[in-house]
């Protein structure tokens, strides 16, 4: 069984092959190795569970005593490494107490509530096994027994016969995400769902030809933004194993997107696992040498949190002759007539009126008596100074189809005094633009939050002020 | 908004009395400058109402400041019934009464204030009297009564004024008497007495006889203090044009007329910010088929039934709606 394991890992090795990439803006990503939690052996699959991560490696843990495989090569294991004071995992330490003898176990997630491990685990342990025995991979629950796990329970849909690994269940407990080879795989391992229902796994379906290929779709991991991330070897990476996502809209995947550079790269990349936020999280590479590290990446792309919506230039006044409006206006023989200033008029106590842009309107009140004819002028009158708010502004269509390439412009921004220097444009989907005209098109369809942060020349101290606004696209599918 | 208590009302009174808006020099003419109306008119006891009088007398009092010492005169245009200004109904047999009274009760005294001539309507101490029947000598001629020694009113603390009353009564015939009065401080022209003012409880008076729209007559119901809304009452109106009412606080609402030698009323509430104003109601001539020699009666009521005021030089001044314009973005 173990060999299983290792033959997987080969065999998804052997599959790397130049990709051509995306046409998607690029992104902006710092990353680093997680140097904490690295060794010479592999480390990969990385999971935020409450205090730190939980990830899967072959280390070598007790320098007496080591568990290989027919092959020689160690076993996987799961080990847990602990955040610091800051945050960063630190030394890891072994997880998997009471979860299996001489097998591999990993990759895991771990419930919310940190009280059920889902694992992957061969369905043999070591001390039954005879070579070339054949012993896959399935997926086993455990349940938290003080500092141990307990009560291993196989998934419902193990089999012997097939490989059930790397799961991944959502945030609400409802669905169950893995890799598999069952029957039923369109390639040679696709991701499959299972539905919670009543506390019973539903039978496992497979995702579809838009996220599962010819090739291999393994590490599952549903973000709660609705992006569905795994890893695959297919056509379209950058070489290797490439992290792609879709998302699902109306019971439908979308076809998959490809990450960027500097996620992606020509090796194998895989086993992406974000926080909440989205802005940072973890994976796994093998870029700097032959064993699988983890990464951690951070998004350097700017993006406020309290960003103001775009407000819409209003050039349209009610107008209320507030002491009429108080009293009776049944049988009143006057008439009120507006004057506003801009060449109309109109009638009324109360009436509405937009304004042909910014400037200052001499308003004014006429009151005609209805039984004379005769006119009082400018009864009342008001000097209003409509002006555009003060915002940056950004110009874009409201709806665009998937692919198209869009025009975004901030040549409208109304900020008086400021002057500004650098134009920013997040868009929502972890790429960003500089420039006051800049260009975009959407891989997916959605509704995509775009900001644009202006920011000013240095002032007196060298005080920079920046400013920002955002608004929504909608990003339709074309249709392909 | 806080409704002004007594106290403070009788001050804001006074300091109205006596250095009151423009009106209040020229106080003293009945009907006032800024009344524009024609004539007052009494009918004699024997017209029919329909004619434009309800009870053929009307009472006005006249308001002398109390720094006032000297001598003054209450003088009477066109006092006689005969002649180019009076409403002759077949022939003139009409002999007219007019009557000062100063002295305790002249105004305090209930019956003083009512609308109608009843009970001890002549209260307090009579000054002058004289009867006029047609006398062609006086046809549009002023006629004195006086001199008066302001210490002769009834001192009223409210007003801070001495307060005089003059009642014309149409003692016999059938004709209408037009006139006018005006308080002098000299007996053969007409001097105004500065802070002095005028006014009635129930007024008849003449439309102008045209039918142009321009021609509008106004009087102004002083709201007192605690007034909630008014009843404004009136009679004979012939339907002839408009009536509206006018404030600081409302333009033109239209009110209903009363038609022939009948009675109409109308209740209205009151605005805080209308209290301790005057109220100018407009009537506006009718356009078109002209309605001649019209002569009409009016008056108001608060919630209580207590008559309001008409002074003649409004209190306060002549109200005046300035509208006041908000602007909300949309």
């Amino acid at each position: 069984m173990k060999r299983s394991l290792v033959y997987f890992i080969i065999l998804l090795l052997q599959v790397i092959r130049p990709h051509e990439l995306d046409a998607q803006a690029k992104g902006s990503f710092e990353v680093t190795p997680l140097s904490s939690v690295t060794t010479n052996s592999d480390e990969f699959a990385p999971v935020v569970v409450q205090d730190g991560i939980l990830f899967c490696s072959n280390r070598k843990t007790n320098p007496f005593t080591t568990h290989k495989n027919f092959e020689g090569i160690r076993l996987y294991d799961l080990f847990f490494a602990p955040f610091d004071a800051d945050g960063k995992p630190g030394n890891a330490v072994k997880f998997s107490v009471g979860l299996g003898k001489n097998t591999n176990i990993g990759p895991a997630y771990l419930s919310p509530d940190g009280n059920t491990l889902w694992f992957t685990r061969n369905y043999l342990e070591g001390t039954k096994l005879k070579k070339n025995q054949p012993n896959n991979l399935g997926i086993f629950t455990a349940r938290r027994r003080g500092s141990g796990w307990t009560d291993i329970t196989p998934f419902r849909y193990n089999d012997p016969s097939y490989n059930l690994s790397y799961p991944f269940v959502s945030s609400d407990g409802k669905y169950l995400f893995f890799a598999s080879d069952m029957p039923g795989t369109l390639g040679k391992y696709d991701i499959f769902m299972s539905e919670n229902s009543n506390g019973e796994w539903s039978k496992p379906i497979n995702l579809g030809n838009s996220v599962n290929s010819e090739d291999a779709e393994i590490h599952p991991f549903l973000h709660g933004s609705g992006r569905l991330y795994f890893t695959s070897d297919r056509n379209g990476g950058q070489g290797g194993l490439d992290i792609w996502y879709s998302v699902s809209s109306a019971g439908n995947w979308s076809k998959p997107v490809v990450l960027s550079d500097p996620i992606n790269s020509e090796s194998d990349d895989f086993a992406y696992y974000a926080v909440s936020s989205g802005q940072e999280g973890y994976f796994s590479s093998n870029r700097r040498n032959f064993s699988d590290d983890i990464y951690r990446f951070a998004t350097t792309i700017i993006r406020w949190s309290n960003c103001d919506t775009l407000q819409k230039n209003s050039y349209c006044y009610e107008f209320v002759e507030e002491k009429a409006i108080l009293g009776d206006t049944m049988g009143l023989k006057f008439k009120w007539e507006w004057d506003f200033g801009d060449g109309t008029r109109a009638s009324g106590i109360r009436t509405d009126h937009c304004f042909p842009g910014p400037g200052v309107y001499d308003v004014s009140l006429d009151m005609i008596n209805l039984i004379t004819g005769g006119i009082e002028k400018r009864q009342a009158s008001y000097e209003l100074e409509i002006e555009d708010v003060e915002q940056p502004v950004i110009n874009a269509p409201d709806k665009v189809t998937t692919g198209e390439t869009f025009s975004l412009n901030a040549g409208d921004t109304y900020l008086p005094g400021m002057k500004i220097a650098r134009y920013y444009w997040n868009f929502g989907d972890d790429t960003e633009a500089v420039g006051i005209n800049v260009s975009k098109s959407f891989p997916l369809p959605g509704s995509y939050n775009i900001q644009l942060i202006v920011s000013s020349e240095p002032g007196a101290g060298g005080v920079i002020r920046e400013v920002c606004v955002c608004r929504d696209i909608e990003v339709v599918s074309n249709g392909n | 908004m806080k409704r002004i208590g007594k106290k403070r009302y009788l001050q804001l009174l006074v300091i109205l009395l006596l250095s009151g808006g423009p009106g209040f020099v020229l106080a003293q003419p009945v009907p006032g400058p800024d009344e524009n109306i024609p004539h007052l008119i009494t009918f004699a006891k024997d017209s029919k109402t329909s004619w434009g009088d309800d009870d053929f007398s009307q009472t006005f009092f006249f308001t002398v400041p109390k720094d006032f010492k000297d001598p003054f005169y209450i003088r009477i245009y066109d006092p006689e019934t005969g002649g180019k200004t009076d409403e002759l109904n077949n022939f003139w047999n009409t002999r007219m009464l007019y009557s000062v009274y100063g002295g305790k009760g002249c105004y305090t005294n209930p019956d003083a204030k009512g609308i109608t001539p009843g009970g001890n309507y002549k209260s307090g101490t009579l000054l002058a009297s004289r009867v006029f029947g047609m006398e062609n000598k006086l046809d549009e001629q002023w006629y004195t009564f006086g001199p008066f020694n302001p210490a002769d009113g009834e001192y009223y603390p409210k007003f801070s004024s001495n307060v005089f009353k003059i009642i014309c009564d149409g003692l016999a015939g059938d004709d209408g008497n037009l006139y006018r009065y005006f308080l002098s401080r000299r007996p053969d022209t007409n001097i105004p007495i500065e802070g002095a003012n005028a006014f009635t409880y129930e007024y008849t008076f003449r439309m102008w006889n045209n039918n142009d729209t321009s021609y509008v007559s106004h009087i102004y119901p002083f709201i007192d203090s605690g007034c909630v809304y008014i009843k404004q009452k009136n009679f004979d109106w012939d339907n002839d044009g408009d009536f509206i009412v006018v404030s600081t606080e409302r333009k033109g609402q239209k009110l209903p007329l009363s038609n022939e030698d009948n009675w109409t009323d109308f209740n209205m509430p009151i605005l805080d910010a209308e209290i301790g104003k005057s109220l100018d109601f407009r009537f506006y001539k009718r356009r078109g088929e002209l309605v001649r020699n019209n002569n009409v009666v009016i008056s108001v009521e608060n919630q209580y039934g207590e008559n309001l005021q008409f002074f003649s030089a409004p209190i306060g001044g002549v109200p005046v709606y300035r509208p006041r314009i908000k602007a909300t973005k949309k």
